[in-house]
């Protein structure tokens, strides 16, 4: 099995510096988002994997090789970095055929990933007259062409329709599910959410977690419960007795911080409170995301004071 | 990974974007059409030169096999497309190789088609005007306009890849063909026969003088378009995508 192993990672344009000391693996099956706010050094990260850029120091490999090494990459790894990649006066079905052509991939293949994402209808079209969704599909269907057991897309979901969101969350399972390593950039937090196993976060070109989403999340948003009741007074005594605290909000449910369900559900039934509804507030990868960055800001606002 | 697959690659590259084909018909076309159009106007100038008049619809044509060495190298530049290449074949020598010989095939074999029509339509043209040129030196002539015209277009790609824009190399090409190196040219001296696309043209005369002949004038273009596509290679190796 194939993993993308990055160590002590940096690149530095000039005197910035775009990525510093990252390191991290990804593992082939389950499917990596990679977050952070734009400018956090996702992009460069990619392109350094693929040796595209130079690193000023660190290294990147794939199954332990360089990417350079590689005999033939696309048959090991695909990658989707720019839709704009494609010559806009080709057809799409020309530009998979060079780039198929290049590695020795059976021009089979072609025709497979073009209808795989859809393009059939179009692939003797000019990619100009290609709408951003038509293209980020386009960049796809070339990621996938040489069958590889590693997966990179750099904003796969830009410019999709809600009908190629969700196509595309199909596939990245799947691609998962049959074992190969994806590695899935963005920055639209609920997308994400919808289709990783686990985080890699960057803010600044650094490392700020490596773990699976579901830990991610519950380390860092607290447990809500949100309940409404018929006899307010009563409901509210229960949860002061047991140190509960409750929120009213205005459409006149409660919401209870630091609770679960279960304990709620006990407290309310002992207190004979009459329950319309009871629920967990599912906490948000965005609540986590934006809880992890808000530290984030506080720590680097103190290292400049210091 | 070998050659051979890249090659193929980058000539399929060429094939499929129109306007590269569509630039060796314009190379075709043009000299053809300027060579004729020069053959027809008869020889009233006393610096007559029968074979280079046959054969001077290259000095407009030229700029076409210009644009297809920068246009086929500039169309990598375009919205990322150098690193979806690079990606496939990350040897990055390897692949500039194959994208020269890819430039460099079709503009020498229709610059040799281009020169012999250009030259047999022009000669009709010029009728016994042009009884004085010898078998050797339409040999020379019809040979060395082809070899002319691969050079500009390669030296064109290599500049191309050094400036990473083939706005930029057309727009430093083109003056300097049409102006600098006319009115420069025109000045004599001996530096100016040393100009890339002077020193390449040499061959094209059935008379010349100065201290280039024919094919040491075409040996100073080739040394020109080396040095471009070196240039043009090491940018590509050393430079992020």
């Amino acid at each position: 099995m194939t993993s993308i192993e990055v160590q002590a990672l940096t690149k530095e344009y000039g005197t910035s510096r775009a990525v510093a000391d990252l390191t991290f693996t990804v593992l082939p099956g389950r499917v990596t988002g990679f977050l952070g706010p734009n400018g956090a050094g996702k992009s460069t990260t990619m392109r350094l994997v693929l040796g595209l850029d130079r690193p000023t120091s660190g290294t990147a490999t794939i199954g332990g090789r360089a990417y350079a090494t590689l005999n033939e990459p696309l048959r090991h790894v695909g990658a989707l970095l720019d839709a704009q990649a494609a010559h806009g006066s080709r057809t799409a079905r020309d530009h998979l055929r060079a780039l198929a052509v290049s590695n020795r991939v059976a021009v089979r293949r072609v025709d497979e990933v073009l209808e795989e994402t859809g393009l059939t209808s179009v692939a003797r079209r000019r990619v100009k007259t290609y709408s951003l969704g038509m293209r980020q599909r386009l960049g796809i269907a070339a990621a996938l062409l040489g069958d590889p057991e590693v997966v990179m897309l750099d904003e796969p979901s830009n410019g999709l329709d809600p009908e190629g969101i969700i196509w595309i969350r199909a596939l990245l399972r799947r691609l998962a599910g049959e074992g190969r390593t994806v590695l899935v950039s963005s920055h639209l937090m609920n997308e994400t959410a919808s289709f990783a196993d686990h985080l890699v976060v960057l803010g600044r070109g650094r490392l700020l977690a490596d773990t699976p989403m579901r830990e991610f999340i519950d380390a860092r948003v607290e447990p809500r419960v949100r309940v409404r009741t018929t006899d307010v007074t009563a409901l509210k005594a229960a949860l002061d007795r047991h140190g509960h605290d409750a929120v009213e909000h205005e459409d006149g449910h409660w919401t209870v911080r630091h609770a679960r369900v279960d304990d709620i559900g006990r407290i309310a039934s002992q207190a004979g409170v009459p329950l319309l509804e009871l629920a967990a507030e599912e906490a948000t990868l965005e609540q986590a995301y934006l809880d992890l960055t808000a530290s984030e800001t506080e720590f680097t606002a103190q290292r400049q004071e210091a | 990974m070998g050659f051979t697959p890249v090659l193929h690659s980058e000539w399929l590259k060429i094939r499929t974007l129109r306007s590269l084909p569509g630039a060796l018909l314009a190379l075709f076309a043009a000299t053809t059409a300027f060579s004729a159009l020069a053959g027809s106007d008869g020889s009233s100038d006393p610096d007559f030169d029968p074979l280079f008049t046959a054969l001077s619809g290259v000095l407009p044509g030229q700029i076409a096999a210009i644009s297809f060495g920068a246009m086929a190298v500039s169309s990598e530049y375009h919205g990322g497309a150098l690193r979806l290449t690079l990606a496939a074949v990350p040897q990055r020598g390897r692949w500039f190789a194959a994208k020269v010989t890819a430039i460099a095939v079709p503009a020498l074999l229709v610059g040799l088609v281009t020169a012999c029509t250009a030259y047999v339509v022009a000669r009709a043209g010029l009728g016994s005007a042009a009884n004085g040129i010898t078998t050797g030196e339409e040999v020379r002539g019809v040979l060395g306009c082809g070899i002319y015209l691969m050079l500009m277009a390669l030296f064109a790609a290599g500049l191309t890849a050094v400036f990473r824009s083939g706005v930029a190399t057309l727009s430093l090409l083109i003056p300097f063909i049409l102006v600098v190196s006319f009115v420069i040219g025109d000045a004599a001296g001996t530096v100016a026969d040393f100009l890339p696309d002077k020193a390449g043209q040499i061959v094209l005369h059935q008379t010349y003088d100065g201290t280039l002949g024919p094919w040491s004038g075409l040996a100073v273009t080739a040394l020109w378009t080396t040095a471009a596509l070196l240039a043009g290679a090491w940018s590509v190796r050393r430079r992020d995508a």
